[in-house]
């Protein structure tokens, strides 16, 4: 019974097989809706590293589709919720999602690889897309689309944000990023920022992502002896490094600063592990908070019995934008919706914040937040610094000026 | 320079016996059963999160339960679907047992959800050791005296007894082994409950070093296929060897030249198999040329 063909040609074709599984979209006519349920499609992770952030993200842009009684321009909302597992897939199921849900738009795309890839489809279907995570400068500069919109800040204002604390911790920097596009762009701004802060660079690492052991790196840290750790790792490669630099007693002795952290990053090691400076787009437990912002997280709370993560706040701000733009446009006509999603505008909080009409970046300040000394709450690990702007001009100069940014959005 | 290389060449070395761990049970299932386990990942991920779970309810001396208790979860799935494996064609046993990787991750995370869980070393081994240029965690030490443990162990199982006997000859003879009277479905449902056993304890070594979460294994096995394919098929010896080089080599390779860090592994596994297609330690089986 155990006489197989099997030999180790045989083992090794097999193992090479392994990553490579894909799925298949269906082609069809596309047909815009006009009667019946509005649908509304949602990318966002279901399995893999990315699960748990894309069920944040997804309970977060249901919320919103909920505040609004699930109804949008009187018609019922209908959301359909694929997969975001790789940029070749994130980017079929963005072409299902218009071809065979019939979608009027899209919300969704943590990831800048598979953001760049939906929005191929998004701008040749014309159909809006909001993405909700990905961070990669290039999405509203150079590669910038007519009918894609971005909620999370790009990178370089980030790191203008966070480089000044860095500096006052220490001269010495040591950057350990991601080697893809996000970290890339953070050690980019980042060296260009190293001047004006009057920091110098001991040593960098960029990391290939999935490395789930870090000792190694950790070791060349400590030789380095730097002031301070600019970081650029993304989920669970993250998480992984933050526990192993526990595990070596570094964690009091070399601070770490970090951009575009989420809070489960930090729920998954838990408070012994948890440590340093970071920028993220949004915290729970802000008092800056806007009153419609304090009702979404109460009526999360009630729902899922623990506070919402900043990327519960990304998919519910972008799938509010989406929603009543819908209703200022009273249509579900892409092009509607795209001009209306242009004037949109949010004037809760103590001043509006808005897609720009020339890149279609939402601009908004992030959070500065800090580890808190003593992690008493499961939930709430953070100190909120400050904001990295704090008024409507200064939030719009840290953005950058359209030359600095090169998008040029053609007419619809 | 010379700290350097042996503080690095020590950290790969620990690193190493992590990742025997999980080959071995791989190489051991492949070895016996045929079968190449892709969910061996799956049942790393099941150990670490049932040892999690018994950890909430019983402390620290539960965790030991965990990789017996995935041990016959690993028995019944052997049962229920990798039974009718055996002799077919071997794409079948990995496109089934990777659905079945698929399945357990959803399983764990219907259960336990998608965030992950913090786990952290016992306080008995926090802590880390300092000698020279050598910097050691307590916890990774522990795991090494563990690992080693568990492979003496397993060694002298597989050697020394009876049962370790009539498992090697059925891997070689199924026929003859059941001539003799012996019934061979039950020892084959014990060996793949004891791969996944290996699995899962390695999964309750790693929880406090990765991040428990559904897909935490996604990282760790692939270092482990390399290294059931550089120490030869089913070869104990050789997953040791090969596991303990493909630390090393990783860890220099990030402290020398980090940018060639992710091909490293991959770099020692095609050297290795142009000058000994079989592995290093991969002997000649009958059902296997």
């Amino acid at each position: 019974m155990l006489k197989g063909d099997l030999n180790r040609r045989s083992f090794m074709a097999a193992s090479a097989g392994a990553a490579a599984t894909s799925a298949l979209g269906w082609g069809g006519p596309a047909r815009a809706q006009s009667e019946g349920p509005v649908r509304i499609g949602m990318i966002y992770s279901k399995q893999g590293p990315g699960a748990s952030i894309g069920e944040y993200l997804q309970r977060g842009s249901a919320l919103a589709a909920e505040q609004a009684g699930n109804k949008v321009l009187g018609r019922p909302i209908e959301l359909v919720w694929l997969d975001e597992p790789n940029p070749q897939v994130s980017q079929q199921n963005m072409q299902r999602l218009v071809d065979e849900s019939k979608v009027v738009a899209v919300v969704g795309g943590n990831y800048s690889s598979s953001a760049l890839a939906m929005m191929s489809v998004a701008n040749r279907e014309k159909v809006p897309l909001i993405l909700t995570g990905a961070a990669a400068s290039e999405i509203t500069g150079k590669n910038c689309s007519k009918y894609t919109f971005r909620t999370q800040a790009t990178v370089p204002v980030q790191m203008q944000g966070l480089m000044p604390y860095v500096s006052s911790i220490g001269k010495k920097v040591y950057f350990i990023t991601a080697s893809y596009a996000f970290g890339q762009d953070i050690l980019r701004a980042s060296r260009a920022l190293l001047k004006q802060v009057g920091a110098t660079e001991v040593g960098v690492d960029e990391v290939p992502i999935n490395t789930a052991d870090y000792s190694s790196y950790i070791l060349k840290i400590r030789q380095a002896k730097p002031d301070v750790i600019v970081g650029g790792l993304v989920g669970g490669d993250f998480s992984n490094f933050l526990k192993q630099w526990n595990e070596m007693g570094m964690k009091d002795r070399i601070p770490y600063a970090a951009i575009a952290v989420t809070d489960t990053d930090f729920w998954d090691v838990g408070p012994q592990a948890s440590t340093g400076i970071y920028i993220k787009p949004w915290y729970y437990n802000n008092p800056k908070n806007t009153a419609a912002e304090r009702k979404m997280i109460e009526d999360f709370r009630k729902k899922y019995n623990q506070p919402p993560s900043d990327k519960t706040w990304s998919g519910w701000i972008g799938m509010r934008a989406l929603l009543e733009s819908i209703e200022a446009a009273k249509s579900t006509d892409a092009k509607d919706i795209v001009t209306h999603l242009e004037q949109w505008k949010n004037t809760e909080g103590e001043f509006p914040f808005f897609f720009r009409d020339w890149d279609h970046q939402l601009v908004r300040p992030a959070v500065i937040v800090q580890i808190k000394k003593q992690i008493t709450d499961k939930w709430d690990y953070f100190d909120v610094l400050k904001n990295t702007s704090a008024s409507a001009e200064e939030t719009e100069k840290a953005f950058g000026a359209k030359e600095e940014i090169g998008c040029s959005l053609p007419s619809l | 320079m010379l700290d350097t290389l042996v503080s690095q060449a020590a950290n790969g070395l620990v690193l190493g016996f992590i990742y025997v761990l999980i080959a071995v049970g791989l190489s051991i299932t492949f070895g016996l059963l045929g079968v190449i386990n892709f969910a061996h990942g799956a049942f790393f991920a099941l150990g670490a999160y049932v040892a999690w779970q018994l950890f909430q309810l019983f402390g620290w001396g539960a965790v030991i339960i965990a990789p017996p208790l995935v041990g016959l979860v690993g028995m019944a799935v052997e049962v229920v679907i990798i039974r009718r494996l055996y002799g077919k064609e071997p794409l079948l046993s990995l496109i089934v047992t990777f659905a079945l990787a698929l399945l357990i991750e959803a399983v764990i995370r219907y259960i336990w959800g998608a965030d992950g869980k913090p786990f952290n070393p016992p306080p008995l081994f926090s802590g880390i050791i300092e000698l020279g240029p050598l910097l050691i965690t307590k916890y990774r030490v522990a795991v090494l005296g563990a690992t080693t443990a568990t492979l003496l162990g397993l060694w002298a199982f597989l050697a020394f007894t009876p049962y370790g006997r009539i498992l090697r000859a059925g891997s070689r003879d199924p026929e003859m082994v059941e001539l003799l009277g012996i019934n061979l479905p039950r020892v084959l449902t014990a060996v793949f409950g004891l791969g996944c056993m290996l699995a899962a304890i390695a999964g309750v070594l790693a929880a406090p070093l990765w991040t428990v979460s559904p897909s935490m294994a996604a990282n760790a096995v692939m270092p482990a296929f390399v290294i059931v394919a550089i120490g030869g098929l089913g070869s104990f010896r050789g997953a040791v060897v090969a596991g303990l080089a493909v630390g090393v080599v990783t860890s220099l390779t990030i402290q020398f030249w980090p940018e060639a860090a992710a091909g490293s592994m991959y770099a020692l596994m095609f050297a290795i198999m142009l000058l000994r297609p079989r592995g290093l330690f991969g002997e000649r089986w009958e059902r296997f040329e």
